[in-house]
C-alpha cells in the first residue's frame, strides 16, 4: 500500500518545523556565529559583527583557561561517571532483591534528588558543606576528625561538586536499571542456580550481561551530561576558588552570557559538541564490535 | 450581522478608551514592580493622558529577559537597570541618550543628584540612564562587643578598623569580620582602593591597579583573610553571626536594617551603622537603580514625563515609604522622615562620598579577572604585589 505524500506531511511535517526551529537552525546560526566577532556591539546592530574565520578557534586553543576548564570537566567525568554508574547498578538491585523492606522508601528517596530543582539543592548542600557549621563537618567531627573547607579549599571544591552530582544523578539511572533488571527472564537465574553458581558469580554471568544495553545508554547519557556540568559549580563556587571548579559549560556561559562575546563563546560550544560527538561515536563502535 | 456590529462597536468604543492615553510599558524588578503601582496613581492621577503599565520581571530572570527583549526589538518604553547592568546594556546602543532630555528639563538636572549616582548612569560618555534609588555600602558593627575591647566607638580607620577585628578574634569572635562576596569580591575590595585614591582606570584611561596606592589596598585586603580573620569562602548565616558575635563587624547596604531589626530583635541596642573606615577618604561602594529609555520606544516624551515625576523629592520620598529605597535625589533627603532614623541617615551621609566602578561594557569581563587574581592573593598562592601584576595584565589584555 502506498501512502499518500500528503498524509506523510501531515504526520511529520509539525514535528520536523519544530525541529528545525528550535534544533538546526540555531546549530546551524551558532556554527555561522563562530567564525564571526559578534560582541556586545553586535546584538544590537549585526552590522558591527564581521568574519574572521578561525580567529576564535585559534584563541581558544591558546586560552589557559579553556584547557583549565576542560581538565576540569574532564575530571569531574572521570571520577563521576564510573561512580553514578556502580552506585546506581547497586542500588536497582537492591530495590530489585524480594528481600528487601521499605522498597518504595528507597525508591523515593533514591529519585528525590533527581527532579528537585537544582537551585534549592546547592543552597542545602552549600549549608551541609559549610566548614563551620556545616552538617558533613559536624559528623566527621564525632569521629575526631577535621572536616576541610570543602568549597573553599582549591582540592576539595571539586570533589565536593562531583559529590553532588553523583548524587542528584544516581536516581534517574536506578530507575532505568530497575526497568532493565526487570526485564530478565527468571529461567536465566534458575539455570545458573542448577549450574551451582553462587549470588555473585549469577550477577556477574547473568545480571551484567543481560543488562549491556542499559548500562550502554546509561554510560552514553552520563557522559553527555557530564561533559556539560554546569548549573553545580555555577550555583556553589562560581567557577573557584582558583578555578578549580570551572567547567567548559561555566566557561562558555562566562563569555556567552556576561561578556557577551557571542562568536567566542559559539567556538566553546562546537568543540564541547565536537567532543561529545566524537565520545559517543566511541562508545558506541565499541558497542557495535563487540555484539 | 447585526451581532457582528455590536461586537465591532463595543471593540471600537474600547479602543477610543485606549487611544486617549498614551501607554507606558516598563519593566521593573522585584520589590519595585509590586510597588510601582502606588505611585502610577499619583502619576496618572495629575497626567490623566497617560497610562502606564507595569510589567514586571523576577529579578532572576531580569538580565536574560532585557538581553532576549534587546536581541529582538521587544523592549518596553522605560526599564529600571540595575547601575552595575547600566554598561553592558548601555553599549549595546539600546538605550535613548537622555541628554537633550536633560537639557530642557525643570526637573531633571545633573546638580539635582547625587555626584556618584548620577555616574552611575554614564555610558561612554553619554547620560543614558536617571538614577533613581541609590545604595551604598556603610559599615555595621556591634556596639557592645566592640565595647568589650575598648571600642567605645565604631573603628574610624583602616588601622583602628584592622586592630578591632584582631582583638575580636582573641576576645572569643570566631571571625572579626566578613567580607567575601562569593562572586563579587571586587564590590568589596574597590572601595578599600577608592579610600587609598587608587583605582583601575586613570582618567587617561591607563591600568593603574599596579600603582602603590592599590597595591597597598589589596594588601590590606589580603590580610585579614590570610591571618584568618575573615572567613574565607563558606562562611555561615551572616545574621545569625552576627547575632552570634562569630562576625561582629560586616559592609552592607541599607536594606539589612531593617532585615537585622526584624530577624535578630535580641541584639537590639547592641548594634550600629557607621561610615567606612577612612584613610585617604571614606569612599563607599554606590549601588542602587536607574531608569532608561530605549531607543526603539515610541513613546519617549511620555516615558521622560514618567522619569521626570520619579525624580521629583516629594515622589522620592514617598518611594523611600513604600519600599525603603533611598532617594537619589539630596533634596529628598532633607525629609524629617529620612533624618529621624539615624542609621539611614548614615547611609544619608556616607552618599556623599560613594563611587560607581567605571561604566564601560568590558568591565564583567574584568571583574571576573579581580575576583581570579583577588582569589590567588587571598589563597596565599602569590603576593598582593604579584597579583596586582597579573591583573594589570589581564586588563589590558580585555582592553586591548
Amino acid at each position: 500500500m502506498k501512502t499518500p505524500l500528503r498524509s506523510i506531511i501531515g504526520f511529520i511535517g509539525p514535528s520536523i518545523i519544530l525541529l528545525l526551529i528550535f534544533m538546526l537552525i540555531p546549530i546551524v546560526v551558532s556554527l555561522v556565529i563562530s567564525f564571526t566577532d559578534f560582541d556586545v556591539y553586535a546584538i544590537y546592530d549585526w552590522g558591527r559583527a564581521s568574519f574572521i574565520g578561525f580567529e576564535n578557534y585559534v584563541n581558544l586553543m591558546q586560552e589557559p583557561l579553556f584547557w583549565r576548564a576542560l581538565l576540569n570537566t574532564l575530571y569531574a567525568l572521570v571520577v563521576a561517571m564510573p561512580l553514578t554508574v556502580v552506585l546506581a547498578l547497586s542500588f536497582a538491585a537492591l530495590i530489585n532483591r524480594e528481600a528487601t523492606y521499605f522498597k518504595n522508601f528507597f525508591k523515593v528517596s533514591f529519585y528525590l534528588p533527581s527532579i528537585t530543582n537544582t537551585v534549592a539543592i546547592a543552597i542545602v548542600w552549600a549549608w551541609m558543606l559549610n566548614p563551620d557549621y556545616g552538617l558533613i563537618n559536624w559528623f566527621l567531627g564525632l569521629f575526631g576528625i577535621q572536616g576541610p573547607n570543602w568549597l573553599g579549599d582549591p582540592l576539595w571544591a571539586m570533589p565536593s561538586v562531583i559529590m553532588l552530582v553523583v548524587w542528584k544523578a544516581v536516581g534517574y539511572n536506578v530507575i532505568l536499571f530497575t526497568a532493565g533488571l526487570q526485564n530478565i527472564p527468571d529461567y536465566l537465574y534458575e539455570a545458573a542456580e542448577l549450574d551451582g553458581a553462587s549470588k555473585f558469580q549469577q550477577f556477574l554471568h547473568v545480571t551484567i550481561p543481560s543488562l549491556r544495553p542499559t548500562i550502554f545508554f546509561v554510560t552514553v547519557m552520563t557522559v553527555i551530561g557530564y561533559l556539560q556540568l554546569f548549573e553545580e559549580p555555577y550555583m556553589l563556587t562560581a567557577g573557584g576558588p582558583l578555578n578549580s571548579t570551572l567547567s567548559i559549560v561555566l566557561y562558555l556561559y562566562r563569555q556567552g552570557f556576561r561578556f557577551f562575546k557571542l562568536g567566542y563563546a559559539s567556538s566553546i560550544a562546537f568543540m564541547l559538541f565536537l567532543m561529545i560527538f566524537a565520545l559517543t561515536y566511541i562508545q558506541m563502535s565499541a558497542r557495535r564490535s563487540e555484539v | 450581522m447585526r451581532k457582528a456590529l455590536v461586537v465591532l462597536s463595543v471593540v471600537m468604543f474600547l479602543v477610543s478608551l485606549n487611544f486617549g492615553a498614551t501607554k507606558i510599558t516598563v519593566w521593573a524588578m522585584g520589590e519595585e514592580a509590586k510597588s510601582l503601582d502606588q505611585l502610577v496613581k499619583l502619576f496618572m492621577e495629575e497626567y490623566p493622558e497617560y497610562e502606564v503599565d507595569i510589567q514586571a520581571i523576577p529579578w532572576a530572570n531580569a538580565y536574560d529577559k532585557i538581553l532576549t527583549g534587546i536581541a529582538g526589538r521587544q523592549v518596553p518604553d522605560i526599564a529600571q537597570m540595575g547601575t552595575t547592568w547600566m554598561s553592558p546594556f548601555g553599549s549595546m546602543g539600546a538605550f535613548e541618550d537622555l541628554a537633550p532630555y536633560i537639557e530642557r528639563s525643570e526637573v531633571v538636572k545633573p546638580e539635582n543628584f547625587f555626584k556618584g549616582a548620577l555616574e552611575t548612569g554614564i555610558v561612554d560618555g553619554k547620560q543614558l540612564g536617571i538614577p533613581w534609588y541609590v545604595d551604598t555600602r556603610a559599615m555595621y558593627y556591634r556596639t557592645d562587643l566592640l565595647a568589650q575591647v575598648g571600642y567605645d566607638h565604631a573603628p574610624q580607620n583602616w588601622d583602628e578598623l584592622y586592630d578591632a577585628v584582631k582583638k575580636l578574634v582573641e576576645n572569643g569572635s570566631r571571625y572579626g569580620i566578613t567580607l567575601y562576596q562569593p562572586q563579587d569580591n571586587y564590590q568589596v575590595l574597590l572601595p578599600f582602593v577608592w579610600q587609598n585614591g587608587g583605582d583601575i582606570l586613570d582618567s587617561a584611561g591607563n591600568v593603574i591597579v599596579d600603582q602603590p596606592e592599590f597595591v597597598e589596598a589589596f594588601g590590606y585586603y589580603t590580610r585579614f583573610f590570610t591571618e584568618g580573620l575573615t572567613p574565607i569562602a563558606g562562611g555561615g548565616n551572616l545574621f545569625q553571626d552576627f547575632a552570634s558575635g562569630d562576625t561582629p563587624i560586616f559592609f552592607s547596604g541599607p536594606w539589612m536594617v531593617s532585615m537585622i531589626r526584624a530577624q535578630i530583635p535580641q541584639i537590639a541596642g547592641n548594634w550600629d551603622v557607621a561610615l567606612m573606615p577612612e584613610k585617604k577618604s571614606r569612599t563607599s561602594f554606590m549601588g542602587g537603580s536607574d531608569l532608561v529609555i530605549f531607543r526603539d520606544s515610541k513613546n519617549k516624551e511620555a516615558a521622560w514625563k514618567f522619569i521626570e515625576f520619579l525624580s521629583r523629592p516629594d515622589i522620592q520620598v514617598k518611594w523611600y515609604q513604600i519600599v525603603n529605597a533611598l532617594p537619589s535625589v539630596p533634596k529628598a533627603w532633607e525629609d524629617p522622615l529620612l533624618q529621624s532614623d539615624p542609621m539611614i541617615a548614615t547611609f544619608g551621609e556616607q552618599l556623599n562620598d560613594a563611587k560607581a566602578p567605571i561604566n564601560i561594557p568590558e568591565f564583567q569581563e574584568i571583574s571576573v579577572s579581580i575576583d581570579s587574581r583577588v582569589q590567588e592573593a587571598i589563597y596565599g598562592r602569590k603576593t598582593p604585589e604579584q597579583a596586582a601584576k597579573d591583573l594589570k595584565k589581564d586588563i589590558e589584555k580585555i582592553l586591548k
